[in-house]
């Protein structure tokens, strides 16, 4: 595309006898940027303020990687730069993590959530906008997707909030009724289960929006000669519906995949925050990182290297993600 | 007998579907009962919504000695959960917090968008030098972050720790956003840039004098979306500031740190009542600004938009 503009442009400056200029692929290069840079070269200090604010708050902590390969590094003495040239090199950290029982764990949860998300959040979002492109007067449809888009808005803390309050065994309407003498929020084995729950309450509206608008873009005729054929609704959607926004479907899909090592820092660290015991038993990546890292500052070097560590394997899921959507579906992820 | 009547009396006959049933085609047995089904579904769903909001929220209303009368709707109203927060021994506390997300979110929605679609528009012109190095060079920090203990340090080496700022210039840099820009200001025409460059516009005025307000859609979604996030995320203020220092909290934080009951009062009475309406109502303020900004989802979702579901 822009080397047909750029050819397209050039011609026009020469006359018609125009040849294609006989030079070799450096130099055009060095020439195609010149070019370039002599007709944009205002527009280039736009750029400049975004540039920064990346470069110190995200490239500027890519430095930060080096204390992952010191030994024994800590900010109990000295600032940072001072610390950094008096502590060796290593790469012990790196390797400690395949030796360290909370990330195994962490790992197993991060997964496990994951895992529950997309086989129960993911197709009751499919079903919602099913049900509500059934509906007859789409007004109502409308409506309801208001509704139910509320909790979306909240913030995590207040839905954890208000289901708490709403399954308190004394003043809690549902608490009361089923649960009366055991606060169920805060009990181990239940702790996924609420995890989803909460996930379907706060996100099943705002996540079937997509689906929603891709089914009302189907044109009505196919359904019009589904009916003629005699096909009853269950077929009409299972039939004409689903394999309509499939592509929509994969792309959710990959997206999902590609977040596999993030299992939702702020609902699950503040629905730990109900029973203590469970930050060690339900611990995830996130909330494993956040304290190491954050509430008990006691290896440094170590929370790092997890870090880094993290970040490489989101990164690889990130860039198969995107692979797969412009293989299949010739869209990029970003 | 009717079409004998028309036939009679020489008119066109029209035969009348909304008395006779017999001549619709008739539902299947599957189709009606989909119906219903999808229906009560529906309905069930709007109740599971809808309940638990009223039931919780009930409490802010309500007398604390009365909390387990609690149905859906206030028993004994009382305002005196409000008049703790409000006004009471720590109202300093709720209205420091109030005030500081209001200027995260301000700050953030302002520069972060402007920021952003300044650096989309040349990104966005096809022939714009190096433009495959900038955009790798922007899409390489959404895609990778060095982790909370290098941004911890550097925060602490700019004295910014436990302080509103390190909320802020975290959160400035979104590349999600500026990729919908780009996207969107390469279907400008630009034809309508040329024209104005003839009649001598400087590219400044340019970009806001015609590319912004073509862009208006797009910013205020983007806005939006900023705005909702900032007021109701407390991951970045959990990481740099401590809760200790609650001069600079944001609101979900104060929040977070009440339903832990860290931050009440524990010798006043009614507190140790109370507590649970007291957090009831803080939320119900903290939701008061989110409530004004829902018309723009419902008009978002009248208008079927799709922006920001998806990017690209």
């Amino acid at each position: 595309m822009t080397e047909k503009l750029d050819t397209q442009t050039f011609q026009n400056q020469e006359n018609s006898n125009w040849q294609p200029p006989q030079l070799d692929k450096k130099e055009d290069y060095f020439k195609k940027q010149g070019r370039r840079i002599k007709k944009h070269y205002r527009l280039l200090p736009f750029i400049v303020p975004a540039a920064l604010f990346s470069l110190i708050f995200s490239y500027v902590p890519m430095l930060g990687i080096s204390f992952a390969f010191k030994d024994g590094f800590n900010l109990t003495r000295g600032d940072v730069l001072w610390n950094l040239s008096h502590y060796g090199w290593t790469i012990r950290n790196f390797l400690d993590i395949f030796y360290d029982e909370s990330f195994f764990r962490a790992v197993g949860n991060t997964f496990l959530i994951n895992i529950l998300k997309l086989v129960i959040c993911f197709p009751l979002s499919i079903l919602l906008a099913l049900q509500l492109a059934e509906l007859k007067r789409q007004g109502l449809a409308k409506a309801i997707l208001i509704i139910v888009c509320i909790p979306n808005f909240l913030s995590w803390v207040i839905v954890i909030g208000i289901w708490q309050g709403f399954l308190h065994p004394d003043t809690g309407l549902l608490g009361k009724l089923l649960f009366p003498d055991r606060v169920v929020m805060g009990e181990d084995g239940l702790f996924k289960f609420f995890v989803v729950i909460l996930n379907i309450w706060k996100g099943v509206g705002w996540g079937s929006i997509i689906y929603y608008a891709a089914i009302t873009a189907i044109d009505k005729s196919y359904y019009e000669a589904a009916t003629i054929d005699g096909a009853n609704k269950l077929q009409k959607a299972i039939k004409l519906t689903i394999p309509a926004i499939m592509p929509t479907i994969a792309l959710m899909l990959v997206l999902q995949f590609s977040g596999m090592m993030a299992a939702g820092f702020e609902q699950i660290y503040t629905m730990m925050q109900i029973n203590p015991e469970l930050i060690e038993s339900q611990i995830t990546l996130d909330t494993y990182l956040y304290e190491i890292s954050v509430v008990n500052r006691t290896n440094i070097p170590f929370a790092t290297a997890l870090g880094v560590f993290n970040g490489l394997i989101a990164l690889i899921l990130m860039l198969v993600g995107n692979k797969i959507t412009t293989k299949t579906l010739h869209r990029s992820l970003w | 007998m009717e079409k004998y009547q028309a036939y009679l009396t020489n008119e066109e006959y029209i035969p009348d579907f909304s008395k006779k049933r017999k001549n619709r085609i008739k539902e299947s047995i599957v189709d009606r009962s989909v119906s219903v089904l999808n229906v009560s579904l529906l309905f069930a769903l709007v109740l599971i919504v809808v309940v638990p909001l009223l039931s919780y929220f009930s409490l802010a209303f309500s007398d604390p000695y009365y909390n387990d009368e609690i149905t859906i709707f206030p028993t004994h109203f009382s305002l005196k959960a409000f008049q703790y927060i409000l006004v009471g021994n720590q109202a300093k506390l709720f209205w420091k917090s109030f005030a500081n997300s209001v200027i995260i979110t301000l700050v953030v929605t302002f520069v972060s968008n402007l920021v952003e679609a300044l650096a989309a528009y040349p990104l966005s012109k096809p022939d714009c030098p190096f433009r495959g190095g900038i955009l790798l060079y922007f899409i390489i920090t959404m895609l990778f972050s060095a982790g909370i203990i290098p941004c911890y340090l550097l925060m602490s080496q700019m004295k910014l720790l436990n302080t509103i700022w390190s909320v802020i210039l975290i959160s400035i840099s979104n590349v999600g956003n500026l990729l919908l820009f780009k996207t969107f200001f390469e279907g400008i025409s630009s034809e309508i840039q040329e024209a104005a460059k003839i009649d001598g516009a400087s590219d400044i005025q340019l970009f806001f004098r015609i590319v912004i307000p073509m862009a208006l859609p797009v910013f205020g979604s983007c806005c939006f979306f900023t705005i909702v996030g900032m007021w109701n995320s407390y991951g970045a203020a959990m990481m740099f500031i401590s809760s200790s220092s609650t001069e600079a909290h944001p609101l979900a934080y104060y929040i977070y740190l009440l339903l832990g009951k860290a931050a009440l009062d524990k010798t006043d009475d009614f507190v140790l009542m109370g507590e649970r309406n007291i957090q009831a109502a803080a939320m119900l303020l903290s939701i008061i600004p989110i409530l004004f900004i829902y018309p723009f989802v419902i008009k978002y979702i009248k208008g079927g938009i799709q922006i920001g579901s998806v990017k690209g």
